[in-house]
């Protein structure tokens, strides 16, 4: 049992906070609230590892992580995805430290146990001889697997609980956001090359709540590219859209663009991929791919995906950009970015594509790098007595306000979920917090059927 | 070994690393050849047998001129934020050495790079490096950077961000 020394009293006010739009800051930089979450979300929630187009073929894997645990991820010589606990059952050793290769077998360095891509302990170092079949069972030690692992269009997800409902029920309305990015080309999406690494001092809360209900952002923190030309100058630009509040804490962006503006259909994909879209979406998700310019959200807790329109040396181009925020202690994360390209795309549309992304995003990118710096200014200021303070005699609350007692959800949203008549609202951020705090206070888990999106 | 031409090499490396931290973009950019290349790919960690340890097709920089002037005139706005107020930044270049005399004005170059970055009031620093490997071109009697491919040594980049070239 992990110590939590967070008092259930005080979890109680941050729930009428909450739903004033306030959000205490204390539960922001903090070391309890960390352990906590550890112990009610990470344990249970389901994990982006990979994307099937990182295990091509029968023999490759990858090595990720679900938080500290170190999973070992690969495509056995039957074809399926299998993911276990990277850690020799004998002593514990990480079994493998590549980030990714092919072969069939792991040979732990310590004693010499060795694996099949099964998971099944198929040699050890003189056993016959040492060990007697009747004490040890050899099918007793292998690779302990992960107690669920799904895959949703491509995206293999990990989840440390066998109670857990099952992905595609987790998803819930959200798959029909992700469909219009991963379900639209004939193929699927495919990654290129291998995700992004770096460290970011900043609490991962802050980076899916961004992602996940925070357009309101763009013009202020990337105002330099308004400066430069590249983004529009109505300070309004990022709002236009909705803001959808889903279930189980999802939340998605849909950005329209500045109404008037001209904007190429399909957020500028190439015109002989049209025909797929109208095949493989529906009528509702491909009117809304039509018009959109930007899909950016988060999937609860900590898988963000941003689908923009953005451009290398004046031509707009889309790709799907996923994130996951893996995070390492209260005021530390580690970022994983993975560019997403439809399998179908011209080739020469897939590297303008990508020298967009590396323009914009990334650690270089010229919008991220922003990012980077606000967030950690965020933490920073995050972790004294004021900010920490439980009784919040130091008006140490943040401000969710946006939109409370202004905006109303639209009757006529043509997909799931509570659409908003804007993406300046703060109702997806309510909604992650809301779910979060349920969940560490017991009053959810993710045992039940998919939680309603609440208004 | 032509030690004028090495010498020449040493300082034209000494003094862009110079311009990069006396934030002199401007008189960076006349450094550079206007079909420059200018890329980081990714270091992985990879077991021996399979090969290189580097990943061409994902990159952190995959420059052409005009990407990097972007670049840069977006330093010169009034609201790049990891910009203002500025980092303190350090090239430290070293382990210099001439490849390959492709002509008499066309040189390849490798060199190692530790590159240091404190921000604000930060306990720490980031701190990046590896190796630069280098085609230098002689135009008008002026070295200029053709082609740059930055390998770093870090899988994971320890630095919340890659504000600043290498």
């Amino acid at each position: 049992m992990i110590n939590t020394a967070v008092d259930p009293k005080k979890l109680e006010e941050v729930k009428e906070k909450i739903a004033q739009g306030r959000m205490p800051q204390w539960i922001l930089n903090n070391p309890a609230i960390y352990d906590l979450e550890m112990e009610k979300i990470f344990a249970h929630a389901w994990q982006f590892l990979a994307h099937e187009s990182e295990l091509p073929e029968p023999g490759c894997y990858v090595t990720r992580w679900i938080v500290h645990d170190p999973i070992l991820v690969v495509r056995t010589k039957q074809g399926q995805i299998k993911a276990f606990l990277n850690s020799c059952p004998h002593r514990g050793a990480q079994l493998c430290t590549a980030d990714f290769g092919k072969k069939n077998t792991f040979q732990c360095p310590y004693h010499g146990w060795s694996f099949n891509n099964e998971g099944s302990l198929i040699g050890m170092v003189a056993g016959d001889k040492v060990y007697d079949g009747q004490v040890m069972d050899k099918k007793e030690w292998g690779l302990r697997e992960i107690p669920q692992v799904a895959i949703y269009e491509g995206m293999i997800f990990g989840c440390l609980s066998h109670d857990t409902m099952p992905l595609e029920e987790y998803l819930g309305d959200l798959k029909w956001y992700l469909d219009i990015m991963m379900k639209r080309s004939d193929g699927g999406m495919e990654v290129r090359g291998v995700p992004q690494r770096w460290v970011l001092n900043v609490n991962w809360k802050l980076s899916s709540e961004n992602f996940g209900g925070d357009p309101y952002h763009v013009a202020t923190s990337h105002r330099s590219t308004v400066e430069l030309g590249i983004s529009p100058q109505d300070p309004l630009y990022s709002g236009y859209g909705s803001q959808v509040v889903l279930n189980n804490g999802h939340t998605v962006n849909v950005n329209m663009g500045v109404p008037g503006l001209k904007k190429p259909p399909f957020q500028g994909l190439p015109q002989e991929m049209w025909p797929m879209f109208e095949k493989n979406l529906t009528k509702e998700q491909y009117r809304i791919f039509e018009n959109c310019t930007v899909i950016v959200g988060t999937c609860f807790p900590n898988l963000s995906f941003l689908s923009p329109m953005h451009g290398a040396e004046g031509h707009l181009h889309n790709y799907v950009n996923m994130r996951v925020w893996r995070p390492i202690a209260e005021d530390q994360i580690e970022v994983w970015s993975w560019f997403f390209i439809d399998k179908a795309a011209p080739e020469e549309y897939k590297e303008q594509a990508y020298k967009g992304y590396i323009a914009s995003f990334g650690p270089s990118g010229n919008l991220e790098q922003d990012d980077a710096e606000i967030w950690t200014r965020v933490t920073n200021a995050s972790k004294g007595i004021m900010a920490r303070d439980k009784d919040l005699k130091y008006n140490n609350e943040l401000n969710y306000m946006m939109g409370i007692g202004k905006m109303e959800p639209l009757q006529d949203w043509a997909g799931p979920g509570v659409a908003y008549p804007t993406c300046y609202v703060d109702f997806g951020f309510q909604n992650q917090y809301r779910f979060w705090l349920q969940l560490l206070m017991g009053e959810a888990n993710l045992q039940a059927p998919a939680q309603a999106a609440q208004k | 070994m032509n030690s004028e031409l090495y010498i020449e090499v040493v300082n034209f490396l000494n003094r862009e690393a110079r311009l990069l931290d006396d934030m002199r973009f401007k008189e960076w950019l006349e450094l550079v050849t206007d079909d420059i290349v200018y890329r980081m790919p990714l270091r992985v960690t990879r077991e021996r047998k399979d090969g290189s340890n580097l990943v061409d097709e994902m990159t952190f920089f995959e420059e052409t001129k005009k990407s990097l002037i972007t670049r840069i005139e977006r330093i010169g706005t009034s609201s790049a934020w990891a910009w203002d107020p500025a980092p303190r930044t350090r090239h430290f270049i070293s382990n210099i050495t001439i490849e390959n005399v492709r002509n008499e004005n066309e040189l390849e170059v490798s060199s190692y790079f530790m590159f240091m970055k404190h921000r604000a009031s930060d306990r720490h620093s980031e701190q990046l490096f590896g190796q630069r490997l280098d085609v230098l071109r002689k135009i008008d009697g002026q070295w200029k950077i053709a082609s740059r491919t930055i390998y770093p040594d870090q899988t994971v980049l320890p630095g919340m961000n890659l504000s600043m070239l290498l």
